[in-house]
């Protein structure tokens, strides 16, 4: 169904009833979306409502800033969040996102939005936080949903007919969050991406749930960043993940702050902690051979020897946030389609943004 | 050209011929799973379907 077809219902509580009934949610209750309030959200944009984003697969839906809109009011959004929703949307559209099969395939694959730059703020709060992967943010929660709403609803992505996952995962509800960058030993992570810090940059990347890697740091010990990189390495890397298997995609290794510190402490940055983990994820032939299945049949006349599970170390991404303790998280991907599933990075763009008295909670 | 498509993908398969704008791309259904029933069972499988899909590719 096209968002903006013109439904009619009694009162809200049936024209909740009907989007459930026409597959127009994600299972949870959404914001009706009326067409006051879809209006006002695209009037807060300053954009034309039939503005063209982009392309939706599979489906090939058509996402115009109206369409999105409609998705931000029943994801929950503020109006605010917008420009996060809208550059989100225009990165998925993107080719080399490879959108059609990242929502096709069998793997749980789901779209992470990675917030950097002054919109963290301007466009949000989104947290970077305690939990921030968690309930509790409306930004992270809506706008991911929002996102969602658009894959369902305009890329017809739908479970067991388009959308052929074979578990999911709960990210596929939602998954944003932004990077931690004043408790970042770092430069955040945009700029490793080719963009200016003071630009605010939304970097989608199709990925698993998140995996948590416990290492308990010692600041006495001389080789805590090498095991801290050692344990990253193994959660982020084995052969029952699609990186190993596929020996190809992108993964997300999100540092919380303190093991974060403990790399930078021993003189790491996020170019050398790619690279060392690139080296760590390299693995045996062999396993492959015995594990790989149809897989396996890659290394069969050459077995001796190790392979790296990624091409290059950049497709290693690296961010902070979280809480202060002893874990990080990691996210493998499917590494499948034409562009092996790269993430893709896109600048926001706010300055058509118009802040409207009273559409705060629109 | 003719696309094999296995039972429980059958919906996705026309999903995605439609949106493509190819909604009459001859299809031939297989039973799901075949990945890793091992050669024999690909070959009853192969064997009950080919006939299919050699008329598919006579009626193209």
């Amino acid at each position: 169904m096209p968002m903006s077809d013109f439904l009619e219902a009694e009162n809200e509580e049936m024209a909740l009833e009907q989007l459930h009934d026409m597959g127009c949610t994600d299972g949870l209750p959404v914001v009706i979306p009326t067409q006051e309030r879809v209006v006002r959200c695209i009037l807060a944009t300053g954009l034309d409502g039939d503005m063209v984003l982009g392309e939706l697969g599979p489906g090939m839906g058509i996402a115009t800033v109206e369409k999105v809109a409609t998705a931000a009011v029943m994801a929950g959004c503020k109006s605010d969040y917008m420009p996060l929703v809208i550059a989100a949307v225009k990165a998925a559209a993107k080719p080399e996102f490879d959108l059609s099969e990242l929502q096709a395939t069998t793997h749980c694959t789901a779209p992470l939005i990675i917030v950097n730059g002054p919109a963290r703020e301007t466009c949000g709060p989104v947290a970077s936080g305690y939990g921030a992967l968690g309930p509790g943010h409306r930004a992270n929660a809506s706008i991911g949903r929002a996102l969602r709403l658009c894959l369902i609803n305009i890329g017809g992505g739908r479970p067991g007919i388009s959308d052929m996952a074979i578990h999911g995962h709960p990210g596929k509800f939602t998954y944003c969050l932004a990077e931690a960058e004043e408790e970042s030993p770092f430069p955040p992570m945009h700029t490793s991406l080719g963009f200016d810090e003071t630009d605010s940059v939304v970097t989608l990347l199709g990925c698993e749930a998140p995996h948590s890697c416990l290492y308990s740091d010692n600041a006495d010990d001389p080789e805590d960043a090498e095991k801290l990189l050692k344990i990253l390495s193994v959660g982020l890397t084995n052969i029952a993940t699609n990186n190993a298997v596929f020996a190809s995609g992108m993964a997300l290794v999100c540092l919380g702050p303190k093991h974060a510190n403990v790399l930078a402490r021993s003189g790491h940055s996020r170019e050398s902690i790619q690279q060392r983990l690139w080296e760590l994820t390299h693995l045996l032939k062999a396993d492959h051979i015995r594990y790989g299945g149809e897989f396996g049949k890659a290394f069969r006349d050459n077995p001796e020897g190790t392979y790296p599970a990624f091409k290059v170390p950049q497709h290693i991404l690296v961010m902070v946030a979280g809480g202060v303790g002893l874990y990080s998280m990691v996210m493998p991907n499917w590494g499948g389609a034409g562009h092996q599933n790269s993430a893709v990075s896109v600048q926001v763009e706010s300055d058509f943004f118009c802040a409207i008295p009273g559409l705060g909670g629109a | 050209m003719v696309s094999l498509i296995t039972e429980d993908f059958w919906d996705q398969g026309q999903f995605v011929a439609k949106s493509l704008g190819m909604p009459n791309v001859p299809r031939v259904k297989l039973p799901h799973p075949v990945a890793g029933l091992g050669e024999a069972k690909i070959e009853i499988i192969a064997a009950s379907i080919i006939e299919e899909i050699l008329n598919s590719f006579a009626n193209e």
